[in-house]
């Protein structure tokens, strides 16, 4: 028996249960004045000068490295994205274990956290602005390949081999049956990357850029709640002004696909904002030095075994399992059961604001206000990922939503179902399979997330990374990434098989 | 189509031209300083030009700050260059002068050579004060914080005590220790009750209570460690090639010179919570690399 597509969706809020009971059964009032503070902090952000000019200068850096970051990965992403198509192999006539391979190898670079990938080009290249540029064009470019080949390989063929029958070149043919609904997903999804740069960028602020990121860590660090807020309402701007100029955008042009010139509009503003950002970053660093290759050691054969038998390796990959398999059921379920609740004007609103917060707030700091009121769980941990992601997820789904075609659900509304109902079967359900794709790609990050919750306690992959990092231990750290690429492929094919198993009948 | 060819040109010009945006214009050299202290870090980062230009007006050189937060990527770049002067921790010190051959010890704070951690449990633990270090075994079975990963009074000295009484973080409440990722944090954790028992630094401690940021009916100082050396100004070799004969010494007599007689110089002993700077041997660092070694943060 297969469950329909919208009771799919909802499935994964599962994890919600176990969860919710854990943090229920641990929670204390013992944080409460310290939590309270925090509180304050929002109401009162410090408007100290000598503050918001750090902050400003610090935000400067931040999005001249998103948009950097963010033109690069998503030309290389979409340039890895074909090049790992089988289809367009095929197309061409030529063997496809090329694409095949490519798509596997891919699996590493992803798997990587951005902050890792920060620590480790530090290694090779020193401190320099493009270290985070690359940190996170990496991982970002293979990320857009797999969204951007899946998308490819998802489209109808039959147009495309239509043409290559009547005998048109290979080129001219893709460009004609592929180049529109792929501009749409480039210009819909390209735009998403943005943010997601922006708040990796904030992230990568440790790394001696400076940076939002950076005084937001010095900040919780000390528990200075009211600078903080200075910060985290700067960037709550920020994100909102990005999300308003991306819809008003998408609004521009036709309801279901993007016009040929949006697309090429898209197209070169992606390219501008490299060379904008690239100046912008020479600027801001202007003794920033060549990036030059410093030579690296590799760990041996002996002192690999040596750290493989060091690692404490079931408790740590059951650990990461659970929290990731935990988060990812919330990001994903939650969403669609929230709005499931109502479909009130009010209460959307209310669930956009929401999103938008828990996008902002950076998971460490939503793991230590949890922890404020709870006990050190791997629930908490779960917790914190889940919320944080299930804002991406949240907002993916209402916009997805909002360029639905409400046809079905005025028609079931008519038919005399309830508003709950005709929105889960009218709007929902035809919505569902791009929901769960997006959500395999979420636990992908949420996976590579699990870096940045190790407050909870030396557990997980993720903090063993950290701790072998900080130790300077290689073989470790090899072996660790290693790890985390094999999880990451079990993921990609565990849910290219559900895909297929559920929802292509 | 030639117009997207020629788009997909002029694409790739722009790319390649970023690669020669970032080519730098070779000048005089810049000193390049990096600090994260423990106490009051962010506040640090807003004053950081104040460190840089008292530097810069003492040496006649160009300074510039470089905010690094992360340990383990100040040490990485301090090995690769990217950074010429950093104010290290205990560990991170050692780390990173192993990891740079003929790197020099310079300066240490007058508090730095005489260290300690205090371990701080909450009230309803039902922890009492601990009067020998063997007292540290009724930490078992309980919840446990240790600071940042990093961190010489946070992690790696609490970690050496509690081995000495035989008490490993595979023993606490839940088979390992929490990291709270800072001394302040750390406190809040405990208070709150989140974890019964911690570890921090004892001037953080002190600070905090000054500044009536705990609640002393929730949490409380169960025992002081002994004496350790930790924080120092690490500098990296042949500076003296860059800036001329006799820098690396004229750099060491300008921090040990500072002192509260200029109002930029009170700010900059205040960021570092120091009265002053003091000099200090790399042979004094000798127990934290042992302990290190010990504790693995050494390879």
């Amino acid at each position: 028996m297969r469950p329909t597509a919208p009771a799919l969706v909802l499935l994964p809020a599962l994890a919600l249960l176990p969860v919710l009971i854990v943090v229920l059964n641990g929670a204390h009032g013992g944080g409460a004045e310290i939590l309270g503070s925090f509180v304050v902090g929002a109401v009162s952000p410090a408007m100290d000068p000598a503050l918001l000019k750090a902050l400003l200068i610090g935000l400067q850096v931040t999005i001249a490295t998103a948009l950097t970051g963010w033109s690069c990965s998503l030309v290389l992403g979409v340039l890895l994205g074909c090049l790992s198509s089988e289809r367009l192999w095929l197309t061409w006539s030529l063997p496809v274990w090329p694409a095949i391979v490519l798509r596997r190898l891919m699996a590493l670079p992803r798997s990587v956290h951005e902050l890792i990938w920060g620590l480790l080009l530090l290694q090779v290249l020193g401190l320099h602005p493009w270290v985070a540029v690359l940190a996170i064009s990496i991982p970002y470019s293979c990320l857009i390949a797999r969204v951007w080949r899946d998308q490819l390989q998802s489209l109808d063929p039959s147009q495309l081999q239509a043409m290559l029958q009547t005998g048109s070149s290979p080129m001219a043919a893709c460009m004609t049956a592929l180049s529109p609904a792929m501009g749409s997903v480039l210009v819909s999804y390209g735009g998403y990357r943005l943010e997601c740069a922006l708040r990796s960028a904030t992230l990568l602020g440790v790394f001696g850029l400076g940076g939002l990121g950076m005084d937001l860590e010095l900040s919780l660090k000390s528990l200075q709640f009211h600078e903080l807020w200075s910060g985290l309402w700067l960037l709550t701007l920020v994100t909102i002004a990005l999300e308003q100029g991306l819809r008003c955008w998408r609004s521009w042009g036709d309801q279901a696909q993007f016009g040929q010139r949006q697309v090429m509009g898209f197209a070169v503003a992606v390219v501008l904002s490299a060379g904008l950002g690239g100046v912008w970053l020479a600027h801001l660093f202007p003794d920033a030095g060549s990036l030059t290759w410093l030579p690296v050691q590799w760990p041996d054969f002996s002192s690999l075994r040596l750290a493989a038998e060091e690692l404490p390796w079931i408790s740590m990959l059951w650990d990461t399992l659970i929290l990731t398999v935990l988060a990812a059921g919330i990001a994903i379920g939650l969403p669609p059961l929230l709005l499931l609740l109502t479909p009130a004007r009010l209460w959307q609103r209310c669930i956009s604001g929401f999103w938008v917060m828990v996008r902002v707030i950076p998971p460490p700091l939503a793991v230590l206000l949890l922890l404020l009121s709870n006990q050190p769980t791997l629930a908490i941990g779960a917790l914190a990922l889940g919320l944080h992601n299930s804002g991406v997820m949240g907002r993916l789904l209402q916009e997805g939503l909002e360029q639905q075609d409400d046809s079905a659900q005025v028609a079931l509304a008519s038919s005399g179902a309830s508003p709950q109902v005709g929105w889960l079967y009218g709007l929902l359900s035809p919505r569902s399979p791009s929901h769960l794709a997006y959500g395999a790609y979420r636990s992908d990050v949420i996976l590579r997330e699990t870096v940045v919750v190790g407050l909870i306690g030396g557990s997980g992959l993720g903090w063993q990374l950290l701790e072998s990092l900080s130790s300077f231990h290689w073989a470790a750290v090899l072996l660790l990434i290693t790890t985390y690429a094999s999880l990451t492929l079990i993921g990609e094919w565990l849910s290219d098989r559900s895909r297929e198993h559920w929802l292509q009948s | 189509m030639p117009s997207r060819e020629r788009q997909a040109v002029a694409l790739l010009a722009v790319l390649l031209c970023q690669g020669a945006m970032v080519l730098p214009v070779v000048a005089q050299p810049t000193l390049k300083v990096g600090a994260i202290p423990d106490q009051n870090p962010e506040r640090l980062n807003r004053l950081y030009g104040q460190l840089a230009d008292e530097l810069s007006d003492r040496l006649n050189v160009k300074v510039r700050y470089v905010p690094v937060s992360n340990y383990p990527a100040a040490v990485s770049a301090f090995r690769t260059g990217g950074l010429d002067l950093v104010w290290f921790g205990g560990l991170t010190g050692v780390q990173a002068r192993l990891q740079t051959p003929g790197a020099q010890v310079l300066a240490q704070r007058d508090i730095d050579a005489r260290f300690r951690s205090v371990f701080i449990a909450n009230t309803s633990s039902g922890l009492q004060p601990i009067s020998s270090i063997n007292g540290l075994t009724s930490l078992r079975g309980k919840r446990f914080s240790f600071g940042s990963e990093s961190s010489t009074s946070g992690r790696l000295m609490p970690q050496h005590f509690l081995a000495k009484a035989g008490v490993t973080p595979s023993q606490f409440s839940g088979g390992r220790a929490g990291f709270s990722g800072s001394h302040d944090a750390t406190i809040a954790v405990v208070q709150s009750g989140a974890y019964q028992a911690g570890a921090l630094n004892e001037q953080v401690w002190t600070s905090a209570l000054n500044e009536g940021r705990v609640n002393t009916e929730k949490v409380s100082v169960i025992w002081r460690t002994p004496e350790y050396v930790d924080y120092h100004w690490v500098v990296r070799p042949k500076l003296d090639q860059r800036f001329g004969k006799g820098f690396t010494t004229r750099l060491q007599k300008a921090i040990l010179g500072l002192q509260p007689t200029s109002p930029r110089q009170v700010t900059i002993l205040e960021l570092f919570a120091a009265k002053r700077f003091i000099p200090a041997e790399a042979s004094q660092y000798k127990p934290i690399e042992k302990v290190g070694r010990e504790l693995g943060k050494i390879r």
